[in-house]
């Protein structure tokens, strides 16, 4: 059977479904946000059996065209980040197409701007939104002024370096890696110069940032909702951040113990 | 008390707003992620600190982050998982698995062991309370709703 050339309307809303579940799956979304959000657009858009599959890595879309014939297509996708203004700008689209209060056109328009906005903050505002983060949360486990501006700064640096990897292309495991290394390493360093404080309180600060908080909740979400692919995938890399994370603090924990036997024999 | 309760409030409430700044989460989304993550933690201290269990501690909080979480969701019309994982982090076990860490690398693998297996319970009711949250969450709105369970609870 000749294949047929899928019209320009066909195209539209494929481009439209793939890009608003490629924008959910690449910034963060859970993989069942990503197929009830195609499902309700395709049937806002008036398609019918539209169905949709997805794992953390690519999409899957399929829906009876007006000829009857079956359309489907199959999408890679890389992880890029985290954005969670970017999946709820898709959402926003996704509800006023599925309650046909948006053509295609506007939402394919729409989403193609979703795409690139940096979000509210540009990504150098992670910094001070780290800082903060730790000073927080060093204040909650029980830490005075010295260990919260401890901590705040420590996250701050580690933020800081975080970013000038993802400048050089480097994957997020060496953000992982070097954030552990630097949180434990730094505190130590610090106490051979400052007055006395409670390091444990400082390092457990500085280490909440580089907590997998979302990968957590998307891996309970999916599993909780039978997706047991997305839910596994998304616990294992909660477990491997963490993993990595505690793997650079004790490579740090090694160094200083190296460097005390030279320094102080 | 008074001093401990409030270092948790306010602790919880600016990590939680830094934490969902980190994520790039919603500009309007950051109050109220704040404000949950304040008050499932308060209510995670009080519980410990009248002697509950703090495994069912956390999962009272986990519980409560869940179900105002959604709550907070569809009232604002935004994706929920903005403020669920606000809820959770002041009670994700950062301290234990720093301990844990600290144990292992000088050896005390006893020590270093016990205390992995504390943080692990924890993570465990952790995910237990968002569970069973999302779940009444989903059973109140099939009451709700008709059609059953094709509805997007979280907006």
């Amino acid at each position: 059977m000749p294949e047929e050339a899928l019209s320009v309307a066909d195209q539209r809303c494929m481009e439209a479904l793939q890009l608003a579940g490629r924008i959910i799956i690449e910034n963060g979304g859970e993989t069942y946000r990503a197929e009830e959000t195609i499902c309700r657009m395709g049937r806002g858009m008036g398609l019918t059996q539209v169905e949709s599959f997805a794992v953390p890595s690519g999409l899957f879309i399929s829906y009876r065209r007006a000829d009857g014939a079956l359309e489907t297509s199959v999408k890679r996708v890389h992880r890029q980040g985290t954005n969670l203004t970017r999946i709820d700008e898709v959402n926003r689209v996704s509800r006023s197409v599925s309650a046909g209060k948006m053509s295609t056109e506007d939402a394919l328009s729409q989403l193609r701007k979703i795409e690139s906005i940096p979000g509210p903050f540009s990504p150098g505002w992670t910094v001070p939104a780290a800082l903060l983060c730790a000073a927080g949360f060093s204040l909650l486990f029980g830490g005075g002024w010295l260990e919260i501006a401890l901590a705040g700064g420590i996250a701050a640096v580690v933020q800081l370096v975080s970013l000038l990897l993802q400048r050089i292309h480097m994957h997020w495991q060496a953000s992982s890696i070097a954030g552990g290394f630097l949180t434990a390493l730094l505190p130590h360093l610090l106490a051979w110069i400052l007055p006395a404080f409670s390091l444990e309180t400082v390092i457990a600060g500085a280490v909440m940032p580089l907590v997998p908080g979302l990968a957590m909740t998307n891996a309970v979400q999916d599993t909780m909702r039978g997706d047991m692919v997305s839910g596994i995938s998304h616990g294992t890399q909660a477990a491997l951040t963490a993993c990595l994370i505690a793997g650079g603090a004790l490579l740090s924990g090694a160094l200083l113990r190296l460097l005390e036997g030279r320094l102080i024999p | 008390m008074i001093t401990g309760m409030l270092q948790a409030l306010f602790g919880a409430f600016f990590g939680s707003i830094g934490f969902a700044m980190l994520v790039h989460a919603p500009l309007r989304s950051l109050f109220p992620c704040g404000v949950i993550a304040a008050l499932s933690y308060l209510l995670y201290w009080v519980l410990a600190f009248l002697g509950i269990s703090d495994a069912l501690a956390v999962f009272a909080g986990a519980l409560f982050g869940s179900l105002s979480g959604q709550w907070f969701a569809r009232r604002m019309k935004m994706i929920g998982t903005v403020f669920l994982m606000s809820s959770i982090v002041p009670v994700v076990p950062g301290l234990g698995l720093y301990r844990t860490m600290a144990l292992l690398g000088q050896g005390a693998t006893a020590a270093g062991a016990g205390q992995g297996i504390d943080a692990m319970i924890t993570i465990a009711m952790i995910s237990l309370g968002l569970g069973v949250g999302s779940y009444l969450n989903r059973l109140f709105h099939a009451k709700k709703n008709p059609s059953g369970f094709d509805f997007h609870p979280e907006g």
